[in-house]
C-alpha cells in the first residue's frame, strides 16, 4: 500500500476526488437499470423500442412489439407498464410520444394510408383528439409543454419544414 | 492502477479542456423563426418559452435556441464545430439543460450542456453501444435515450445523480428521494 502511495503522489489524491465527483468514474452519471421481457410485458422487449421521453415516474415510448408500431406508457416507481384505453389505433402506425410532466396528456403523431396527424391523448378522460384535422400537410415530432398547454411540432411547408405552435387552450 | 491513473489524468485534462475555457459570447441574431429555412428536431423546453432546433438559416444545419417571447435566435458557437454535427436536441424546464447528440471520433455521443455554468459534459463516455435520440427529463436529472446494446433498439436511463442542481422552479437542489 505505501508502495502505491509512493507511486502515485499527492496529485493523484487531490485530482482523485475530483475526477470522481465530476466525471463520475462509478459514480454519477449512471445507468438505470430497466427490466426487460422478451414478450413485451414489460418496457424493453425483443421488439425495438424508441422514441422515449421521461417525465419522472413515467417513460413513454413507441415499441412494435405487437405487430403495428404503438405508444406504451412505462412507470418506472411501480416497474409496471400503464394501461392507456384509447390511446393507440389499429390501423395507424404511432410515432413521436410526448408527455406533460404530470403524466396526463400525451401528444403523438399517426400515420394512415400516408396521411399523418398530431393527436393529444388525455389519460384521464381515456380520450385522444386530432389536433391538426384541418392540416393538409404532412405533420411530426410533436413536443409538448410540462404543463400541456403547449406543442411545438413539424410541420411540411413551402418546400421545407417549419416549426409550428399549439396553444391548447385556444383549439 | 497505472492505468487508471493515466484514465484519469486524460479525463480530468478532458474536464479541464471542456470546462475551463469559455464559449465566446453567445451571439443573437433576430428574426422570425421559420421564413425560407429548413428547420428540423424541434424540442420545446418544459415551460414553453424555448425551442431547440436545427436549422440551415446560416447555410449548414446548426442546432440553435430560439426564444419564443422575445422571438430571436440564440446561437452556442461551441456547440457546432466543423467537425461533428450536432443533432436531436432537448431541453429542461427551463431551457437551462440542453442534451444532444453529436459524432466524437466517429461514435455518436449524448452530451449535456449547462446554459447556466456555460459548461458541457459527455454523458456517454464510456458507453459502448450506439445511441439516439436523448430526451433530457424537465428536472434535468435524468435521460433516456435509444440503445443498440440487445443488437436492437431499446431504452435506457442515465441518472445524473442526486447532487445535481435540478431544473425546477424554485431552483432547489435534489436529494429528495420522495419525488
Amino acid at each position: 500500500m505505501s508502495k502505491q502511495k509512493s507511486n502515485y503522489p499527492l496529485l493523484y489524491w487531490l485530482l482523485l476526488p475530483i475526477s470522481i465527483l465530476f466525471n463520475g468514474c462509478g459514480g454519477y452519471p449512471s445507468i438505470v437499470s430497466l427490466p426487460y421481457d422478451f414478450r413485451g410485458t414489460s418496457i424493453n422487449s425483443a421488439a425495438n423500442e424508441s422514441y422515449p421521453q421521461i417525465a419522472p415516474p413515467y417513460i413513454v415510448f413507441v415499441s412494435d412489439r405487437n405487430g403495428i408500431q404503438s405508444i406504451y406508457l412505462y412507470n418506472s416507481q411501480t416497474r409496471k407498464l400503464v394501461d392507456t384505453p384509447g390511446l393507440n389505433f389499429l390501423d395507424a402506425i404511432a410515432s413521436s410520444p410526448s408527455i406533460s410532466e404530470n403524466g396526463r396528456f400525451i401528444a403523438f403523431v399517426a400515420n394512415r394510408n400516408g396521411r399523418s396527424a398530431i393527436y393529444l391523448y388525455d389519460r384521464e378522460t381515456r380520450q385522444r383528439r386530432n389536433l391538426t384535422e384541418n392540416i393538409e400537410a404532412e405533420v411530426r415530432n410533436p413536443n409538448i409543454s410540462s404543463d400541456g398547454n403547449k406543442i411545438a411540432y413539424e410541420i411540411a411547408r413551402n418546400g421545407h419544414w417549419e416549426i409550428a405552435l399549439i396553444d391548447i387552450n385556444t383549439i | 492502477m497505472k492505468k487508471a491513473f493515466l484514465r484519469w489524468s486524460i479525463n480530468i485534462g478532458l474536464l479541464t479542456l471542456l470546462s475551463s475555457c469559455s464559449f465566446g459570447s453567445i451571439s443573437l441574431s433576430s428574426g422570425t423563426l421559420n421564413g425560407r429555412y429548413n428547420n428540423e428536431q424541434v424540442a420545446l423546453s418544459g415551460n414553453g418559452k424555448w425551442l431547440a432546433l436545427v436549422s440551415d438559416r446560416s447555410g449548414t444545419p446548426r442546432l440553435m435556441l430560439y426564444n419564443l417571447s422575445e422571438q430571436r435566435f440564440v446561437e452556442i458557437p461551441f456547440i457546432n464545430t466543423d467537425e461533428a454535427v450536432a443533432e436531436s436536441p432537448s431541453l429542461s424546464l427551463s431551457g437551462r439543460y440542453l442534451v444532444y447528440i453529436t459524432s466524437l471520433d466517429g461514435k455518436p455521443e449524448i452530451l449535456l450542456y449547462d446554459r447556466l455554468t456555460q459548461r458541457q459534459e459527455i454523458l456517454t463516455q464510456g458507453y459502448r453501444s450506439w445511441v439516439r435520440r436523448p430526451r433530457i427529463s424537465p428536472d434535468g436529472r435524468y435521460i433516456v435515450f435509444e440503445t443498440s446494446r440487445r443488437g436492437h433498439w431499446n431504452i435506457e436511463v442515465l441518472d445524473r445523480g442526486p447532487y445535481i442542481e435540478l431544473d425546477i422552479p424554485d431552483g432547489s437542489r435534489a436529494n429528495t428521494p420522495n419525488r
